[in-house]
């Protein structure tokens, strides 16, 4: 087994990484930029390197210092956790060719699976569903064809596109020709490339991914579903494990989870991955692609199948075969979890860095707190907003969502704004309850939903400690106020309280 | 002491009788209420009243006190009418404008200089956060007299970008 591992990241997932390594008696390596120096992961680590200045292009993306810092520390491998390095396929080719273990897929199964076009060719020569589309630019009546064969509605996407330039829905025969004739000169204007292709459009969709277990002997099971519908800006925020959708209907688990293996299957794959799938309205699934690294949402996985993924992930890439078979799997109770950002809901969810001044963590029965934040620590304002991930266990779903609700309401942090209170909101929404999901659901709920109104005494309560608050703080002079800085919270109790 | 308050937007007054920990106090025009305050953490107080147990966490935010109990947020001003003249935010009363930040960040680009004649809605000053950029408009058209923000610099939340006349 490997004596010394290095964490190629930062962050809770970093932490993470530590916790499982250190149970594994196995030494930690942190790399951390100019402005992580007192993050928890350095603060954490047996060992420490400097990688570079606070830009993460300058620091964490440096395959060269990356690997400097790993040859200095002696390490047998690098763990590259989630985004920055994990899916680039020259860095883990440039970790074997250093000798050092790339705790993680081969750098040819991630060139297969990395890039969404090439995944996709992967997944359809593998036989796995992909969304209907004709991939390729053609003339109206190619399309007017494509939309009669599959039905509308149907989706306009520019070839050359993105960022929803060039998109257009169409909903009959009727519309089509004019769509296209205005998605086409909307994309010529944005990429230069007129050319618009026609996928069926899933209304209402579901995102459903699988995990993906393999050893590199040729073993691979797959871990159940994680429902991840849950998203704000195509980024998903709460993920749950079952899924309520596969829970009514427990044969999607093995219908997608074999689809899953035998994608990843075309791909060589081994270590953890998670194949990612569109479920429409008729519950059939659609592949999406695959991420070829640990995700974000795996401690949902963990709490309902008792596994540690990340041991798992060490021990494949030291050469373990893996020692339980698909019919050893077994899933218990559910599990939800939500991320938690510095970010503030009431103000368009804009990032809030900055310095907590309070903390105080959710704790008792069921929960699982993966975070990378301490009291008095200053939240970065160079990389992303994740705090950390609030994760609960429960025998049922009801029971999770209600435990989440306690969880949430514990929860505080201080000094920067946080989404602790929208999710709460979601939680305690009738259609999240009910399990109606899909991925529209947040701009559904904003929509309908207006800020709860609280009971009249709440009010007089709140009046109270603002007067009190101020009074006590009122009695030293008022400094300038462009510091910015909280002057209420500088000068703590005062005369009112004494 | 007497105090009027701002609460979502609507004016009120409370008269602190007696203070903490066995304070008493009248909100409004509504008879006299006591309560029990303790404050256990900087900025938390836990109040008993009538009974029941509520923890209210105190912050300030720009224009005021953000105040949370129990996941319902109130946004509060204090003013005490004999001490303090009520604190000004961001816009001003003499035709001037400052556009401010909205959010902490760096500042990454920089589109007007002063002098530019600007449009409402018009892009003045790009800030950038936790990979998020932020584009901060002119929310009315005008001259700018004065640009504070420099590329490169790092902002506070609420700290004046650009000047409008």
């Amino acid at each position: 087994m490997f004596r010394k591992v290095l964490i190629a990241n930062r962050g809770e997932i970093a932490v993470r990484v530590m916790r499982t390594l250190r149970e594994m008696d196995i030494r930690t390596v942190a790399v951390y930029s100019d402005a992580d120096r007192t993050s928890l992961h350095v603060r954490m680590a047996d060992e420490a390197e400097h990688v570079g200045p606070s830009a993460s292009a300058e620091s964490y993306l440096r395959i060269d210092r990356i690997l400097d810092a790993a040859r200095k520390h002696g390490v047998d491998a690098i763990h590259p956790g989630y985004g920055f390095l994990s899916e680039n396929a020259d860095f883990a080719a440039a970790c074997e060719a250093a000798g050092i273990v790339f705790i993680g897929p081969s750098a040819e199964s991630i060139r297969m699976m990395g890039s969404k076009t090439a995944a996709r060719r992967t997944a359809v020569g593998a036989g796995a569903p992909v969304v209907p589309g004709t991939d390729r630019g053609g003339t109206a009546e190619e399309a007017r064809a494509f939309a009669r064969q599959h039905g509308y509605p149907v989706l306009l996407k520019a070839v050359a596109g993105g960022g929803g330039k060039g998109m257009r829905r169409v909903d009959g025969d009727a519309d089509l020709e004019s769509a296209l004739r205005n998605a086409s000169s909307e994309a010529e204007r944005a990429f230069h490339d007129p050319e618009v292709y026609v996928e069926k459009l899933i209304e209402r969709p579901r995102h459903i991914e699988i995990q993906l277990l393999g050893d590199r002997h040729g073993n691979m099971v797959h871990l159940g579903e994680r429902e991840c519908s849950i998203q704000r800006r195509h980024q998903k925020v709460i993920e749950e494990c079952p899924s309520p959708l596969v829970a009514l209907h427990p044969e999607m688990r093995q219908a997608m989870g074999e689809a899953a293996i035998r994608a990843a299957r075309a791909a060589a794959y081994y270590n953890a991955g998670t194949v990612e799938f569109l479920v429409d309205q008729d519950r059939r699934f659609y592949f999406l692609e695959m991420n070829t690294r640990l995700q974000v949402e795996h401690p949902v996985t963990e709490l309902v199948t008792g596994l540690d993924l990340v041991k798992l992930q060490v021990e494949i890439a030291d050469g373990a075969r893996l020692l339980f078979r698909q019919e050893d799997i077994a899933w218990r109770g559910s599990a939800i979890e939500c991320r938690i950002y510095a970010e503030d809901p009431d103000n368009n969810f804009l990032p809030s860095p900055g310095k907590l001044t309070r903390l105080t963590r959710p704790s008792g029965p069921g929960i699982r707190l993966d975070g990378c934040v301490y009291d008095g620590w200053t939240v970065p304002m160079e990389y992303d907003p994740l705090l950390a991930k609030l994760a609960v266990w429960a025998a049922t779903r009801e029971e999770a969502v209600s435990r989440m609700i306690r969880a949430l309401r514990e929860y505080d942090v201080g000094g920067i704004r946080t989404n602790i209170g929208f999710f709460r909101q979601i939680l305690e929404d009738p259609e999240f309850r009910a399990g109606n999901l899909h991925t529209g659901f947040i701009d559904e709920f904003l929509a309908r939903n207006r800020t709860p109104q609280a009971p009249p005494e709440l009010a007089a309560v709140a009046a109270l400690a603002a007067a009190l608050h101020a009074s006590a703080n009122s009695a030293r002079p008022e400094p300038p106020r462009a510091t910015g800085a909280s002057r209420w919270l500088d000068t703590g109790r005062g005369d009112l309280l004494r | 002491m007497k105090l009027s308050l701002t609460i979502d937007g609507a004016e009120d007054h409370i008269e602190i009788v007696a203070p903490a920990p066995a304070c008493r106090f009248c909100l409004g025009d509504g008879p006299e209420r006591t309560a029990h305050v303790e404050a256990p953490e900087p900025g938390v107080y836990s109040i008993l009243m009538d009974g029941r147990s509520y923890e209210a966490r105190v912050e300030e935010a720009r224009g005021g006190l953000v105040v949370v109990i129990d996941g319902y947020r109130f946004e509060i001003d204090v003013r005490d009418p004999r001490r303090w003249s009520r604190r000004t935010h961001g816009r001003r009363t003499d035709g001037v404008e400052d556009v401010t930040a909205s959010m902490p960040g760096k500042v990454v680009r920089v589109l007007v200089g002063a002098g530019d004649a600007v449009e409402a809605g018009q892009g003045l000053v790009v800030v950038e956060a936790m990979k998020m950029q932020n584009e901060m408009k002119a929310s009315r058209a005008g001259k700018v007299v004065a640009v504070p923000a420099k590329e490169g610099a790092t902002v506070a939340a609420g700290e004046v970008l650009v000047t409008i006349e």
